[in-house]
C-alpha cells in the first residue's frame, strides 16, 4: 500500500551482496518535516539502505518510494529536493572547497552556485573556503559534505553519521542546525550508532539490526519499552552498598571490573536507594548514567556485545 | 568554526528546474573544469606544445639522421619531414599513452577519491555523467592532438620550408607537404579515439587508473609486436594499431587512401564497442555500500 504523504516510504526493500543479506524485507517509512533517526551497530544496513535511498544501491526486491514515486516513474528527477550524504563526505582533493562546492552546484543547476558563499558561511568555513580540500581535517570534510547537500535546498536530507570527526561544539551546532530546519519542515533522516545523540534529536527511529528492522516507530514510544538505566556509583562502602540494595524492589546493585557499582534502577528507585545509603551511613562519592534507557533497549534490540551492554541485558532478565 | 543554527539555504522549488538543456553537456563542461586543475593534464598540455621544438632542437645537434623511421633521412632537409618522423616515431605508443591518461582515469579517479557518492546524488543520471565524462575524455583527445599537430607543424616551418621527398620518391612541394602532415596527424585521430575508449572501458570494469593507464599502453605495444607477424589480413585490420599507418598512403604517388577508409571502420567499431561495454558495466553498478 502506498501512503503519498510519506516522504520515504520502502516496503519490503532486499539487498544482496554476493550470500550476504544485507537488507532483509526491510519497511521504511519516514513522514514529513521530522528528524528520523537511524540506527544499528556497525554492518547493520544502515549505509545499504541509505544508499538504496540515493539509488547508488538498486535493491534486489521491494520497492522505493520518495515523495510518492518509485525511481522509474521519476526518472532523472529521482533525487530532486533530496540532499545529503552517504558514508564520509568525498571531494576532489586536488580542487578548494569552493571550487568542489561549484563543481556540485554546475551538476545541479538552478541557483545553486549563487548559494555557495552562504553554505560554506553557514557550514562554519569561511576561512577554509580557499583551501585544498586535501588538506581538510575529517570535521571539515562534514562540515562540506553539509553546506553541499543544503545547496540543494532539500526537502529531505539523508546525513550518514554526520557528527562524525567534528568537535563537541560542532557537535553541538549540527543538533541545533537540524532542529531548525525539522521545524522549518525539512526532513532529515540522520544515520547513527550513537543512541545518545540520537535521543537528542530525532523524533521517531528505525533500528537496523543485521539487515532486518528491529524496531520502528517514535522516541517516545521506544521510551516506554525501554529497560531501567544503568548508573556508576562509588560509594565508602560497596560491600554495603549492595547489601542495601538487596532490600529494595527495583534496585539491583553489583560489582563493577574497573571498581565501584554498577546500579541498574529507575531514577525514583535510585532517588530512594541513595537516601537509604545515607541513612545507612555509606557515603555515595560519586554517580553517573552509564546507559540511558534507550541505549539499553538498543542494546537488548541489537544483541551488541560491548561488556556494559551486555551486563545490563542479562541483569535486566534476571530481574 | 561555527555551524550556524539557521539561515541556510531552504526548500523553494525542485532543482529539476535547473535540468535544463543537455544534462551531457553540463556535465563535460565540468569535467573539463576539473580536468584543468589537474597537474598531469597540464603536463600533457605542455608537452604536447614543447616537444616537438625540443625534438627540432636536437636534431640540429646531431649530423645523423634517424634512418630507419619514414622521412628520417630527410630531416636536415626539409622541416616538413620532422613533424612526419615524430609521427612515425612515436604515432603507435605515444598517442595511446596521451589519451589514456586521461581516458583511463576520468571514470576510475571517482573511484579513487571515492566521488562517485558525492556526483551521484546530484540531479544528475548516470546516463548523463557517462556521456559528459566520455565526451570530456575524448574532447582532451581531440585538443591534444590538434596542440600537437599544431606545435609540430610550426617547430618543423621553422626548420626549413624546402620541398620534402615523399614515400614513393616523388618531390612534394611546400603547400602541399603542408596539408599532408595536417591530413597525415589528423588521420590518427580515429585510433586515438578508439584508444580513448578502450581506456574509458578499462577503467570503468577495473576501477583503477593504473589499469585503465597502463593497459592501453601494453595493448599498443603489443599490437605494435603483432603487427609484425604475418597475420590474415582480416586480423590485421582489425587491429586498432594498423590505422596508425593509414597515413603512409597520402604521401605516395599516386596516393591511396583505402587504409584509411578501412581504419575508419575498424576504429568505429572499437570505439563503439568500448563505449557500449562501458556503459552495460557502470548503468548497474553498486557504488560504495558493498
Amino acid at each position: 500500500m502506498t501512503n503519498l504523504g510519506l516522504v520515504v516510504d520502502a516496503r519490503g526493500v532486499t539487498k544482496w551482496f554476493g550470500e550476504t543479506t544485507a537488507l532483509d524485507e526491510v519497511d521504511f517509512t519516514v513522514g514529513p518535516g521530522v528528524v528520523h533517526g537511524l540506527l544499528g551497530p556497525n554492518g547493520a544496513g544502515k549505509t545499504t539502505l541509505l544508499s538504496a535511498l540515493f539509488g547508488l544501491v538498486l535493491p534486489d526486491e521491494g520497492t522505493l518510494r520518495l515523495f510518492g514515486r518509485t525511481r522509474a516513474q521519476a526518472g532523472a528527477s529521482w533525487l530532486d529536493g533530496v540532499g545529503g550524504f552517504v558514508e564520509t563526505p568525498r571531494f576532489y582533493p586536488y580542487l578548494s572547497g569552493r571550487r568542489n562546492l561549484a563543481v556540485l552546484a554546475g551538476l545541479d543547476g538552478g541557483d545553486a552556485a549563487g548559494l555557495i558563499d552562504e553554505a560554506i558561511e553557514r557550514a562554519g568555513l569561511s576561512g577554509a573556503g580557499r583551501q585544498k580540500v586535501r588538506g581538510y581535517s575529517l570535521g571539515m570534510r562534514q562540515r562540506l559534505g553539509l553546506a553541499a547537500a543544503m545547496l540543494r535546498r532539500p526537502r529531505l536530507l539523508i546525513l550518514d553519521e554526520p557528527a562524525n570527526g567534528m568537535d563537541p561544539a560542532g557537535i553541538r551546532d549540527l543538533r541545533g542546525a537540524l532542529r531548525r530546519l525539522a521545524h522549518d519542515g525539512l526532513t532529515v533522516i540522520l544515520s547513527s550508532h550513537d543512541m545518545a545523540q540520537v535521543e537528542e534529536i530525532c523524533d521517531s527511529v528505525t533500528v537496523l539490526h543485521r539487515g532486518r528492522v528491529a524496531f520502528a516507530g517514535r522516541l517516545d514510544a521506544m521510551r516506554a519499552d525501554a529497560p531501567d538505566p544503568v548508573w556508576r556509583l562509588r560509594t565508602s562502602e560497596d560491600v554495603a552498598a549492595v547489601e542495601t540494595s538487596r532490600r529494595l524492589a527495583g534496585v539491583k546493585a553489583s560489582s563493577h571490573d574497573d571498581g565501584g557499582l554498577v546500579v541498574f534502577a529507575a531514577q525514583d528507585r535510585l532517588d530512594d536507594y541513595v537516601l537509604h545509603l545515607g541513612r545507612d551511613g555509606i557515603a555515595v562519592r560519586g554517580l553517573e548514567l552509564d546507559v540511558t534507557p534507550l541505549e539499553s533497549l538498543f542494546f537488548q534490540l541489537t544483541a551488541t556485545t560491548a561488556t556494559t551492554a551486555t551486563t545490563a541485558t542479562a541483569t535486566q532478565e534476571d530481574r | 568554526m561555527t555551524l550556524a543554527a539557521d539561515g541556510w539555504p531552504t526548500f523553494v522549488e525542485p532543482v529539476a528546474a535547473g535540468r535544463k538543456g543537455s544534462g551531457v553537456l553540463v556535465v563535460w563542461r565540468l569535467e573539463l573544469a576539473k580536468l584543468s586543475g589537474q597537474l598531469q593534464v597540464r603536463a600533457i598540455a605542455a608537452g604536447c606544445l614543447a616537444i616537438p621544438f625540443l625534438v627540432v632542437g636536437g636534431l640540429n645537434l646531431q649530423s645523423s639522421t634517424p634512418g630507419d623511421t619514414p622521412f628520417g633521412q630527410w630531416v636536415h632537409t626539409s622541416g616538413f619531414a620532422i613533424p612526419m618522423v615524430i609521427l612515425g616515431f612515436g604515432g603507435q605508443w605515444v598517442l595511446p599513452v596521451l589519451t589514456a591518461v586521461v581516458a583511463g582515469d576520468i571514470f576510475s579517479a571517482e573511484d579513487h577519491f571515492g566521488t562517485w557518492k558525492t556526483i551521484l546524488t546530484r540531479s544528475r543520471s548516470r546516463g548523463e555523467l557517462f556521456g559528459g565524462k566520455f565526451l570530456a575524455a575524448a574532447t582532451f583527445a581531440v585538443a591534444a592532438m590538434i596542440a600537437l599537430t599544431a606545435s609540430d607543424l610550426v617547430a618543423g616551418l621553422l626548420a626549413g620550408t624546402q620541398p620534402v621527398v615523399g614515400l614513393t620518391g616523388q618531390l612534394v612541394p611546400a603547400g602541399h607537404a603542408t596539408g599532408l602532415v595536417i591530413a597525415s596527424w589528423a588521420s590518427q585521430l580515429p585510433p586515438v579515439l578508439g584508444f580513448t575508449a578502450l581506456a574509458v572501458l578499462l577503467s570503468v570494469v577495473s576501477r583503477s587508473s593504473v589499469v585503465g593507464i597502463g593497459g592501453p599502453v601494453l595493448i599498443a605495444l603489443v599490437l605494435q609486436v603483432v603487427t609484425l607477424v604475418n597475420l590474415p589480413v582480416t586480423a590485421q585490420l582489425a587491429l586498432l594499431s594498423t590505422p596508425f599507418t593509414a597515413w603512409h598512403g597520402f604521401w605516395a604517388q599516386p596516393a591511396f587512401y583505402g587504409p584509411f577508409r578501412e581504419g575508419l571502420v575498424t576504429c568505429a567499431g572499437w570505439f563503439a564497442a568500448c563505449g557500449v561495454w562501458s556503459w552495460l558495466v557502470f548503468r548497474r553498478r553498486t557504488i560504495g555500500a558493498a
